[in-house]
Protein backbone atom coordinates (compact mmCIF):
# COMPACT_ATOMS: atom_id res chain seq x y z
CA UNK A 1 0.00 0.00 0.00
CA UNK A 2 1.25 3.00 -0.89
CA UNK A 3 1.79 6.58 0.79
CA UNK A 4 -1.31 8.11 -0.70
CA UNK A 5 -3.61 4.66 -0.40
CA UNK A 6 -2.58 4.78 3.46
CA UNK A 7 -3.47 8.33 3.90
CA UNK A 8 -6.54 8.49 2.32
CA UNK A 9 -7.37 4.86 3.85
CA UNK A 10 -6.67 6.63 7.40
CA UNK A 11 -8.81 9.57 6.71
CA UNK A 12 -12.06 7.17 5.99
CA UNK A 13 -11.45 5.15 8.90
CA UNK A 14 -10.56 8.72 11.53
CA UNK A 15 -14.00 9.77 9.92
CA UNK A 16 -15.40 7.05 10.93
CA UNK A 17 -14.37 7.12 14.23
CA UNK A 18 -14.92 11.02 14.75
CA UNK A 19 -18.33 10.48 13.66
CA UNK A 20 -18.93 7.83 15.95
CA UNK A 21 -17.84 9.75 19.03
CA UNK A 22 -19.78 12.70 17.71
CA UNK A 23 -23.18 11.11 17.68
CA UNK A 24 -22.38 10.14 21.30
CA UNK A 25 -22.48 13.87 22.24
CA UNK A 26 -25.87 14.44 20.24
CA UNK A 27 -27.90 14.45 24.06
CA UNK A 28 -24.45 16.04 26.03
CA UNK A 29 -24.52 19.17 27.80
CA UNK A 30 -25.59 22.39 25.27
CA UNK A 31 -22.20 23.86 25.20
CA UNK A 32 -20.29 20.49 23.99
CA UNK A 33 -23.25 19.70 21.56
CA UNK A 34 -22.03 22.69 19.23
CA UNK A 35 -18.33 21.64 18.93
CA UNK A 36 -19.49 18.08 18.44
CA UNK A 37 -21.75 19.15 15.53
CA UNK A 38 -19.39 20.90 13.80
CA UNK A 39 -16.88 17.65 13.94
CA UNK A 40 -19.74 15.73 13.01
CA UNK A 41 -20.17 18.01 9.56
CA UNK A 42 -16.33 18.12 9.12
CA UNK A 43 -15.78 14.54 9.50
CA UNK A 44 -18.89 13.80 6.82
CA UNK A 45 -16.58 15.44 4.80
CA UNK A 46 -13.22 13.87 5.35
CA UNK A 47 -15.20 10.98 4.84
CA UNK A 48 -16.23 11.75 1.25
CA UNK A 49 -13.31 13.44 0.48
CA UNK A 50 -13.69 16.68 -0.44
CA UNK A 51 -11.11 19.29 0.44
CA UNK A 52 -9.57 16.73 2.96
CA UNK A 53 -6.55 19.40 3.30
CA UNK A 54 -8.60 21.83 4.45
CA UNK A 55 -10.90 20.10 6.53
CA UNK A 56 -8.08 18.69 8.66
CA UNK A 57 -6.77 22.41 9.49
CA UNK A 58 -10.61 22.97 10.73
CA UNK A 59 -10.62 19.86 12.64
CA UNK A 60 -7.54 20.66 14.30
CA UNK A 61 -9.25 23.95 15.58
CA UNK A 62 -12.26 21.97 16.21
CA UNK A 63 -9.62 19.73 18.30
CA UNK A 64 -8.37 22.82 19.82
CA UNK A 65 -12.15 23.89 21.26
CA UNK A 66 -12.89 20.54 22.34
CA UNK A 67 -10.09 19.71 24.63
CA UNK A 68 -10.51 23.09 25.87
CA UNK A 69 -14.14 22.93 26.60
CA UNK A 70 -13.02 19.60 28.52
CA UNK A 71 -9.55 21.17 30.20
CA UNK A 72 -8.06 17.81 28.66
CA UNK A 73 -9.08 14.86 26.94
CA UNK A 74 -12.62 13.79 27.24
CA UNK A 75 -12.22 10.13 26.86
CA UNK A 76 -8.67 9.54 27.97
CA UNK A 77 -6.11 7.54 25.64
CA UNK A 78 -8.96 7.39 22.55
CA UNK A 79 -8.91 11.45 22.30
CA UNK A 80 -5.33 11.50 22.76
CA UNK A 81 -4.72 9.31 19.38
CA UNK A 82 -7.76 10.96 17.61
CA UNK A 83 -5.93 14.42 18.19
CA UNK A 84 -2.83 12.58 17.13
CA UNK A 85 -4.42 11.31 14.16
CA UNK A 86 -5.67 14.48 12.90
CA UNK A 87 -2.80 16.20 13.40
CA UNK A 88 -0.91 14.07 11.40
CA UNK A 89 -3.12 13.55 8.88
CA UNK A 90 -3.40 17.78 8.42
CA UNK A 91 0.32 17.68 8.03
CA UNK A 92 0.74 15.62 6.11
CA UNK A 93 -1.08 17.01 3.29
CA UNK A 94 1.05 20.81 4.13
CA UNK A 95 4.47 19.22 3.31
CA UNK A 96 6.08 20.18 1.06
CA UNK A 97 7.32 16.78 -0.75
CA UNK A 98 6.21 13.15 -0.44
CA UNK A 99 9.93 12.34 1.17
CA UNK A 100 8.05 14.85 4.49
CA UNK A 101 4.93 13.17 4.25
CA UNK A 102 6.98 9.76 4.98
CA UNK A 103 8.68 11.40 8.32
CA UNK A 104 4.89 12.06 9.21
CA UNK A 105 3.40 8.94 9.02
CA UNK A 106 6.48 7.34 10.15
CA UNK A 107 5.87 9.26 13.56
CA UNK A 108 2.45 8.45 13.34
CA UNK A 109 2.94 4.50 13.04
CA UNK A 110 6.23 4.62 15.66
CA UNK A 111 3.21 6.20 18.17
CA UNK A 112 0.98 3.30 17.66
CA UNK A 113 3.60 1.36 18.14
CA UNK A 114 4.98 2.73 21.34
CA UNK A 115 1.34 3.18 22.62
CA UNK A 116 2.15 -0.83 22.79
CA UNK A 117 5.17 -1.23 24.28
CA UNK A 118 5.57 1.52 26.26
CA UNK A 119 2.05 0.19 28.27
CA UNK A 120 3.73 -3.49 28.64
CA UNK A 121 7.10 -1.48 29.75
CA UNK A 122 5.10 0.56 32.09
CA UNK A 123 3.54 -2.30 33.50
CA UNK A 124 6.13 -5.51 33.66
CA UNK A 125 8.45 -3.15 35.73
CA UNK A 126 5.62 -3.55 38.54
CA UNK A 127 5.28 -6.23 40.79
CA UNK A 128 2.18 -6.40 40.89
CA UNK A 129 1.32 -6.40 37.69
CA UNK A 130 4.03 -9.39 37.16
CA UNK A 131 1.99 -10.98 39.86
CA UNK A 132 -1.54 -10.21 38.21
CA UNK A 133 -2.35 -8.41 41.89
CA UNK A 134 -2.77 -5.06 39.51
CA UNK A 135 -5.13 -6.62 37.08
CA UNK A 136 -7.27 -7.78 40.00
CA UNK A 137 -7.28 -4.35 41.28
CA UNK A 138 -8.57 -3.32 38.02
CA UNK A 139 -11.58 -5.59 38.62
CA UNK A 140 -12.24 -5.31 42.18
CA UNK A 141 -12.49 -1.66 43.01
CA UNK A 142 -11.63 0.79 39.86
CA UNK A 143 -14.05 2.60 37.96
CA UNK A 144 -13.54 0.29 34.78
CA UNK A 145 -15.46 -2.67 35.04
CA UNK A 146 -18.54 -2.31 32.68
CA UNK A 147 -20.95 -4.59 35.45
CA UNK A 148 -21.14 -6.13 38.51
CA UNK A 149 -20.82 -9.24 36.92
CA UNK A 150 -17.60 -8.22 35.29
CA UNK A 151 -16.35 -7.37 38.77
CA UNK A 152 -16.17 -11.03 39.56
CA UNK A 153 -13.39 -11.58 37.63
CA UNK A 154 -11.56 -10.34 40.72
CA UNK A 155 -11.95 -13.59 42.16
CA UNK A 156 -10.13 -15.47 39.89
CA UNK A 157 -6.24 -14.68 40.79
CA UNK A 158 -4.94 -17.54 38.55
CA UNK A 159 -6.98 -16.37 35.20
CA UNK A 160 -5.93 -12.78 36.35
CA UNK A 161 -2.32 -13.64 36.21
CA UNK A 162 -2.12 -15.57 32.68
CA UNK A 163 -4.05 -12.53 31.43
CA UNK A 164 -1.64 -10.02 32.84
CA UNK A 165 1.08 -11.80 31.23
CA UNK A 166 -1.12 -12.23 27.75
CA UNK A 167 -1.08 -8.57 28.13
CA UNK A 168 2.25 -8.09 29.02
CA UNK A 169 3.85 -10.23 26.52
CA UNK A 170 1.63 -9.01 23.51
CA UNK A 171 2.16 -4.76 24.68
CA UNK A 172 6.67 -5.62 24.76
CA UNK A 173 6.44 -7.94 21.89
CA UNK A 174 4.37 -5.41 19.25
CA UNK A 175 7.43 -3.88 17.84
CA UNK A 176 8.28 -7.33 16.17
CA UNK A 177 5.19 -6.52 13.91
CA UNK A 178 7.33 -4.81 11.91
CA UNK A 179 9.97 -7.33 11.29
CA UNK A 180 7.73 -9.05 8.23
CA UNK A 181 4.38 -8.66 6.58
CA UNK A 182 2.96 -11.53 7.74
CA UNK A 183 3.91 -10.65 11.30
CA UNK A 184 2.15 -6.80 11.01
CA UNK A 185 -0.81 -8.23 9.71
CA UNK A 186 -1.05 -10.78 12.78
CA UNK A 187 0.22 -8.44 15.12
CA UNK A 188 -2.78 -6.01 14.13
CA UNK A 189 -5.20 -8.66 14.70
CA UNK A 190 -3.83 -9.62 18.00
CA UNK A 191 -4.17 -6.00 18.57
CA UNK A 192 -7.68 -5.69 17.51
CA UNK A 193 -8.96 -8.77 19.12
CA UNK A 194 -7.29 -6.78 22.62
CA UNK A 195 -9.49 -3.57 22.15
CA UNK A 196 -12.90 -5.53 21.84
CA UNK A 197 -11.72 -7.17 24.86
CA UNK A 198 -11.23 -4.22 26.43
CA UNK A 199 -14.18 -2.69 25.14
CA UNK A 200 -16.15 -5.99 26.52
CA UNK A 201 -15.14 -5.91 30.01
CA UNK A 202 -14.69 -2.14 30.16
CA UNK A 203 -16.73 -0.46 27.45
CA UNK A 204 -13.47 1.35 25.84
CA UNK A 205 -15.56 1.50 22.60
CA UNK A 206 -13.96 4.67 21.29
CA UNK A 207 -10.73 2.82 21.58
CA UNK A 208 -11.58 0.23 19.04
CA UNK A 209 -12.47 2.71 16.62
CA UNK A 210 -9.64 4.68 16.96
CA UNK A 211 -7.04 2.44 16.82
CA UNK A 212 -8.37 0.99 13.88
CA UNK A 213 -8.14 4.27 11.73
CA UNK A 214 -4.52 3.94 12.80
CA UNK A 215 -3.72 0.56 11.58
CA UNK A 216 -2.89 1.83 8.25
CA UNK A 217 -0.32 3.93 9.30
CA UNK A 218 1.85 0.43 10.86
CA UNK A 219 1.24 -1.53 7.76
CA UNK A 220 2.35 1.40 5.64
CA UNK A 221 5.62 1.81 7.96
CA UNK A 222 6.21 -2.06 7.79
CA UNK A 223 6.39 -2.26 4.41
CA UNK A 224 8.19 1.19 3.70
CA UNK A 225 11.12 -0.42 6.22
CA UNK A 226 11.50 -4.00 5.09
CA UNK A 227 10.33 -4.35 1.96
CA UNK A 228 9.24 -7.47 0.44
CA UNK A 229 11.74 -9.79 -0.53
CA UNK B 1 -2.54 29.23 23.86
CA UNK B 2 -3.79 26.94 26.88
CA UNK B 3 -5.32 24.76 24.73
CA UNK B 4 -2.24 24.38 22.62
CA UNK B 5 -0.68 23.28 25.52
CA UNK B 6 -3.49 20.72 26.78
CA UNK B 7 -2.59 19.52 23.22
CA UNK B 8 0.84 18.91 23.44
CA UNK B 9 0.13 15.56 25.11
CA UNK B 10 -1.65 13.96 22.06
CA UNK B 11 1.73 15.45 19.58
CA UNK B 12 3.96 13.57 22.50
CA UNK B 13 1.87 10.82 24.24
CA UNK B 14 3.04 9.18 27.30
CA UNK B 15 1.04 5.69 26.73
CA UNK B 16 1.21 4.41 30.34
CA UNK B 17 -1.88 2.70 30.49
CA UNK B 18 -2.83 1.23 33.83
CA UNK B 19 0.57 1.24 35.14
CA UNK B 20 -0.36 1.70 38.60
CA UNK B 21 -3.73 1.42 39.87
CA UNK B 22 -4.67 4.33 41.81
CA UNK B 23 -7.32 4.60 44.39
CA UNK B 24 -10.62 4.69 42.39
CA UNK B 25 -12.62 7.60 42.84
CA UNK B 26 -17.12 7.33 43.33
CA UNK B 27 -18.92 9.77 43.23
CA UNK B 28 -22.06 9.68 45.47
CA UNK B 29 -25.21 12.30 45.99
CA UNK B 30 -27.89 13.55 48.49
CA UNK B 31 -30.79 15.27 48.33
CA UNK B 32 -31.35 17.96 50.93
CA UNK B 33 -34.29 20.67 51.94
CA UNK B 34 -32.09 23.28 52.52
CA UNK B 35 -28.53 24.45 51.85
CA UNK B 36 -27.59 23.86 55.89
CA UNK B 37 -28.97 20.50 56.18
CA UNK B 38 -26.81 17.32 57.21
CA UNK B 39 -26.42 14.59 54.64
CA UNK B 40 -28.13 11.73 56.23
CA UNK B 41 -28.86 9.25 53.01
CA UNK B 42 -26.21 9.14 50.26
CA UNK B 43 -26.66 7.11 47.28
CA UNK B 44 -24.32 5.93 44.57
CA UNK B 45 -23.94 8.13 41.63
CA UNK B 46 -24.97 5.93 38.06
CA UNK B 47 -24.08 2.37 39.99
CA UNK B 48 -22.82 0.37 37.25
CA UNK B 49 -25.52 -2.17 36.00
CA UNK B 50 -25.45 -5.84 37.41
CA UNK B 51 -24.72 -7.35 33.98
CA UNK B 52 -24.61 -6.76 30.63
CA UNK B 53 -26.91 -8.43 28.06
CA UNK B 54 -24.89 -10.06 24.92
CA UNK B 55 -27.79 -8.71 22.54
CA UNK B 56 -26.69 -4.97 24.20
CA UNK B 57 -23.00 -5.44 23.22
CA UNK B 58 -22.57 -5.05 19.88
CA UNK B 59 -24.75 -1.72 20.08
CA UNK B 60 -22.64 -0.37 22.59
CA UNK B 61 -19.47 -0.77 20.01
CA UNK B 62 -21.48 1.95 18.58
CA UNK B 63 -23.01 3.89 21.30
CA UNK B 64 -22.11 4.35 24.58
CA UNK B 65 -22.47 7.79 25.45
CA UNK B 66 -23.56 7.00 28.88
CA UNK B 67 -21.03 5.08 30.04
CA UNK B 68 -17.97 7.49 28.26
CA UNK B 69 -19.75 10.50 30.36
CA UNK B 70 -19.36 7.93 33.65
CA UNK B 71 -15.84 7.83 32.97
CA UNK B 72 -15.64 11.29 32.15
CA UNK B 73 -16.98 12.04 35.41
CA UNK B 74 -14.04 9.29 37.17
CA UNK B 75 -12.25 11.63 35.42
CA UNK B 76 -13.04 15.00 36.52
CA UNK B 77 -13.21 14.00 40.65
CA UNK B 78 -9.68 12.80 40.22
CA UNK B 79 -8.51 15.86 38.85
CA UNK B 80 -10.99 17.96 41.50
CA UNK B 81 -8.80 16.02 44.09
CA UNK B 82 -5.39 16.70 42.84
CA UNK B 83 -5.60 20.22 40.89
CA UNK B 84 -9.25 21.50 42.25
CA UNK B 85 -10.75 23.56 39.66
CA UNK B 86 -14.14 25.12 39.05
CA UNK B 87 -13.84 23.28 36.18
CA UNK B 88 -13.52 20.11 37.37
CA UNK B 89 -16.73 20.81 40.12
CA UNK B 90 -18.70 22.47 37.52
CA UNK B 91 -18.81 19.62 35.43
CA UNK B 92 -19.52 16.91 37.90
CA UNK B 93 -22.41 18.94 39.21
CA UNK B 94 -24.05 19.93 36.00
CA UNK B 95 -24.31 16.10 35.43
CA UNK B 96 -25.04 14.93 38.86
CA UNK B 97 -27.75 17.70 38.69
CA UNK B 98 -29.44 16.59 35.05
CA UNK B 99 -29.25 13.23 36.72
CA UNK B 100 -30.99 14.30 39.88
CA UNK B 101 -33.90 15.82 37.10
CA UNK B 102 -33.75 12.92 35.00
CA UNK B 103 -34.74 10.40 37.45
CA UNK B 104 -37.52 12.66 38.92
CA UNK B 105 -39.31 12.85 36.26
CA UNK B 106 -42.28 14.92 37.06
CA UNK B 107 -41.89 13.99 40.88
CA UNK B 108 -41.68 16.92 43.05
CA UNK B 109 -37.71 16.68 43.67
CA UNK B 110 -35.72 18.22 47.12
CA UNK B 111 -34.45 21.67 46.24
CA UNK B 112 -31.23 21.20 47.21
CA UNK B 113 -28.28 18.53 46.63
CA UNK B 114 -24.60 18.10 48.05
CA UNK B 115 -22.02 15.22 45.76
CA UNK B 116 -19.24 14.18 47.71
CA UNK B 117 -16.15 12.05 46.23
CA UNK B 118 -15.51 8.42 47.73
CA UNK B 119 -12.16 7.24 46.86
CA UNK B 120 -11.76 3.15 47.13
CA UNK B 121 -8.23 1.77 47.20
CA UNK B 122 -6.61 -1.35 48.47
CA UNK B 123 -4.63 -1.03 51.76
CA UNK B 124 -3.60 -4.17 53.79
CA UNK B 125 -5.34 -6.71 51.63
CA UNK B 126 -8.79 -4.87 52.16
CA UNK B 127 -11.08 -2.75 50.34
CA UNK B 128 -11.06 0.86 51.98
CA UNK B 129 -13.50 3.59 51.24
CA UNK B 130 -12.05 7.67 52.27
CA UNK B 131 -14.39 10.05 51.65
CA UNK B 132 -12.46 12.88 49.97
CA UNK B 133 -14.05 15.95 49.27
CA UNK B 134 -18.05 16.61 50.29
CA UNK B 135 -19.39 19.72 48.27
CA UNK B 136 -21.66 22.68 49.25
CA UNK B 137 -25.40 22.17 48.50
CA UNK B 138 -26.08 23.34 45.04
CA UNK B 139 -29.91 24.03 43.82
CA UNK B 140 -31.81 21.20 41.97
CA UNK B 141 -32.83 23.36 39.40
CA UNK B 142 -30.50 26.35 38.37
CA UNK B 143 -31.66 28.24 35.71
CA UNK B 144 -27.81 29.23 35.24
CA UNK B 145 -27.19 25.62 34.72
CA UNK B 146 -27.62 25.50 31.08
CA UNK B 147 -24.55 27.22 30.15
CA UNK B 148 -22.42 27.81 33.63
Amino acid sequence: MGLTDTIRLTEILLSIALIQQSLEHVFGLPDERLHYAVRLGLSLLLLLGIQPQWVCVALFVNALFVINRFQGPYNGGSDLLSSLLIFCLGLAHWMPSPQWQEYVFGYLALQVVFSYFKSGWAKVVHRDWRTGRALRDVFAFSAYPVSEATRGWAARPGALWAMSWGVILFELLFPLALLSQMAVLAGLAVAFGFHIANFVLFGFNRFVWVWLAAFPSVVWLQARIVPAW
Amino acid sequence: MKALKLFLPALFPSWRFFDVIAPSPRIDLALIGHPEAECSVWRECRPRPTRIRLRDIPRRLFWNAAWNETLYLATCAERLLQNPTDHSSREIRRRVRADVLGDAGDRAVQPYFRFRLVFVSRHDGRLRRDVAFVSPAYRCIDPLDRWA
